[in-house]
């Protein structure tokens, strides 16, 4: 059996839940047009529920994977509903919005921080830097994250996809995503599908959240320092396609460790300090050469000469796209 | 209650204290607020990057000023602790600024008001450039990625000064020469003079700008730029331009607060103290109107300071820091602001323009006999941009 690296380990335990994240961001970009920078924090709620599972009651963190999904998918159609519905119905621009976002951002951090300074004075338990790795299981020698968090980074995206173009919910949440207006002209609930869609991207981000602590050093601010790295993910995807922020995502995630990892070792051990700059190189770098990300590589090459070659392929009677 | 005008360092107690604390306070926010409102409320750029050019301000002064002060008095011959490398850039920096320098600006106030002059006008150039080059990435695109960019810089900037010894000591922040040592009084209370005074130039300055052409310009960008590109102009590096100048007035701000605390290190420059309290400023004032933004800064200031000054009177009834309290105001406010007030307290006003009456103009207009348009005659516009020709439209 070959034993895989704790390097790599480390990178796709990593890389799987900035994809989650960034997967998460993406939809929400694609359905309500704004950027949510509340939605590191939400992973920040789900970090606390799997502390408060297994510190004060002693049960494995897993359990917190389904509970945080839930929480986080309901604590996301709260604020949609008490915050972000309200400041659209009110006449809010995009720009409006995202401050608003930046408040529940600032809100929920507090809110966090609070949380941990009330059980410390409940229960005598100590949370402001903490991992949950002794309660994690082991798979053949390995912690159990590290297979869980990838498989459920791969279920994610499968379910997205199968929901994205199989189902009715899933056209209809495309449908509003392109074109509000004529979508509600359709008969779809136009607020019905902004509700599911923000149920699903705080639920997501609160179990890519539950996972964390599991692997890494956890405190009530990092859920919001992944921030960064989320949007870079997302960004490097093309920003309004789901399937360039699982790219863009595990991109961001694996450079961000091996990367990082790999000048450490060829130049300098003291680059590491560095590594918080490396999703902003490239966030900065993305916007600066391909605004539109992968997606738009993707689609500048389709349309050139040599991918219309590769793309398309001969049919009896004509020619057509894949 | 106004015993403090001529009192000595450390004389200042209670109300008082408050009130200099306040109006210092006072005056560096409205700096950024204005600034902001200038960026963002006239011509649409929304710059959630203030912490950068803030932290900028701070970097000149432990970075430059420092450096500069250090040679001059060396070269007069004060023996001064070596300063070259970046351990004894840190280790010997509080022998050298308190012990050796202090005294020296004591005796030469020129010096000091000298090196006051040099940092504001270092970090107003600096200011500029790093305006220019955080706007580089995004300003041609949407706002949105303007935002996600200006917010990643703010974090870039602190890692900057954390990781780079030379520039604040890393994490260890360094100390700046008092420049306000000649002062025989409380420095705060000059500083606090000082800053308020470059707060009203500050808003004369932008006064001034947002009641010429180039204002209305701004306003129409923010109000439709697709028409304003349609006639001409150049809307991307006005946008980049307004940035520029208001990146350099608030790198002004980051100099002030430096030499307030006599000490820089990139965690005082938090993007929540420096982006966001701002911003709630300019949202619950009025975006788009100086008056609301003073309004907004000073209830927002009274109430932080008082809160901070008295914060042993709250945390006994608290089991958690003021602070966490402090951010849940700053959210539940900005979101209520947005929510229920969205002009803000005081709404924005018609521009005032020196020399044009409305009324007036529209009197002209109706006078004019649209038959005559075959004629060539020279007709003052609305916006006084340019005397346009008569015949020129066909309408």
């Amino acid at each position: 059996m070959v034993a895989i690296p704790t390097l790599w380990m480390n990178a796709i335990t990593y890389s799987s839940m900035i994809t989650i994240l960034s997967i998460g961001f993406t939809l929400t970009y694609l359905t309500a047009k704004i950027p949510n920078f509340a939605h590191g924090t939400y992973a920040g709620v789900g970090i606390y529920v799997g502390w408060t599972l297994s510190k004060i009651f002693g049960l494995s963190p897993y359990y917190g994977f389904p509970l945080s999904f839930v929480l986080g998918g309901g604590l996301s159609v709260l604020l949609y509903i008490l915050i972000i519905s309200v400041i659209t119905r009110l006449g809010g621009g995009a720009v409006v919005l995202t401050i608003s976002t930046l408040a529940i951002q600032i809100l929920l951090e507090a809110l966090i921080t609070i949380y941990v300074y009330w059980v410390r004075d409940i229960y005598g338990t100590y949370g402001m830097g903490f991992m949950l790795k002794e309660y994690d299981f082991k798979i053949a020698g390995y912690q159990g994250i590290f297979p869980v968090s990838f498989l459920i980074c791969c279920i994610v995206v499968l379910v997205l996809h199968i929901l994205l173009t199989r189902t009715r919910i899933g056209i209809a949440m495309r449908a509003t995503a392109e074109d509000p207006q004529l979508a509600s002209v359709l008969g779809i609930n136009i607020d019905m599908i902004q509700k599911m869609s923000w149920f699903l991207t705080g639920g997501l981000a609160c179990l890519a959240g539950a996972m964390y602590p599991l692997w890494f050093q956890s405190y009530p601010k990092s859920g919001s320092s992944i921030m960064t790295s989320i949007m870079a993910g997302s960004l490097l995807g093309g920003f309004d396609n789901i399937y360039g922020a699982i790219i863009g995502g595990f991109g961001v995630g694996l450079s961000e460790i091996l990367l990082t990892a790999w000048l450490q070792n060829v130049v300098d051990p003291g680059i590491g300090r560095w590594r918080p700059l490396l999703p902003m190189i490239i966030l900065v770098g993305v916007l600066l050469l391909e605004p539109q990300g992968l997606a738009g590589v993707y689609r500048r090459i389709r349309s050139s000469k040599m991918g219309e070659r590769i793309f398309t392929k001969r049919v009896k009677g004509g020619v057509a796209s894949v | 209650m106004f015993d403090f005008i001529g009192s000595m360092v450390f004389q200042i107690q209670g109300t008082s204290r408050l009130l200099v604390d306040i109006a210092m306070y006072f005056g560096l926010f409205v700096i950024v607020a204005m600034a902001l409102n200038f960026q963002y409320g006239n011509a649409g750029v929304p710059n959630m990057g203030c912490a950068v050019q803030v932290i900028i301000g701070g970097f000149t002064v432990s970075a430059l000023t420092t450096r500069l002060t250090f040679f001059i008095i060396q070269s007069a011959g004060v023996q001064l602790k070596p300063y070259a490398s970046n351990f004894d850039w840190v280790y010997n920096n509080q022998y050298n600024v308190a012990v050796m320098t202090n005294p020296y600006i004591e005796s030469h106030p020129m010096l000091g008001v000298a090196l006051l002059l040099f940092s504001i006008a270092v970090a107003l150039v600096l200011g500029a450039c790093i305006g220019w080059l955080i706007a580089l990435p995004a300003i041609r695109l949407r706002s949105t990625y303007l935002m996600i960019t200006l917010i990643t810089m703010a974090d870039a900037s602190q890692i900057f000064g954390r990781n780079i010894p030379g520039i604040t000591g890393g994490t260890l922040g360094m100390f700046v020469p008092n420049v306000f040592a000649w002062y025989p009084g409380d420095r705060a209370v000059i500083l606090a003079v000082v800053t308020l005074l470059i707060g009203i130039i500050s808003f004369f300055v932008f006064r001034t700008m947002l009641n010429s052409p180039y204002g209305r310009l701004m306003r129409a960008i923010r109000e439709n730029d697709v028409t304003v590109g349609s006639v001409g102009k150049n809307v991307v590096g006005i946008r980049r331009n307004i940035l520029m100048f208001a990146s350099g007035i608030t790198a002004i701000a980051g100099v002030l607060i430096a030499f307030y605390y006599s000490f820089v290190v990139d965690n005082a420059f938090q993007r929540a103290d420096w982006t966001y309290w701002p911003w709630l400023m300019l949202i619950l004032g009025g975006p788009g109107n100086n008056a609301g933004t003073f309004l907004g800064c000073a209830l927002i200031i009274a109430l932080r300071r008082i809160i901070i000054v008295n914060k042993w009177l709250f945390e006994r009834f608290l089991f958690f820091p003021i602070s966490y309290f402090e951010n849940i105001l700053l959210g539940v406010l900005l979101i209520l602001v947005i929510m229920f007030k969205p002009r803000g307290l005081i709404p924005e006003k018609l521009l005032y323009i020196p020399g044009i009456s409305y009324s007036r103009l529209v009197r002209e207009e109706v006078k004019v006999d649209w038959r005559e348009t075959g004629r060539t005659k020279t007709k003052r516009s609305l916006f006084g941009l340019r005397g346009k020709k008569e015949g020129d439209d066909t309408t």
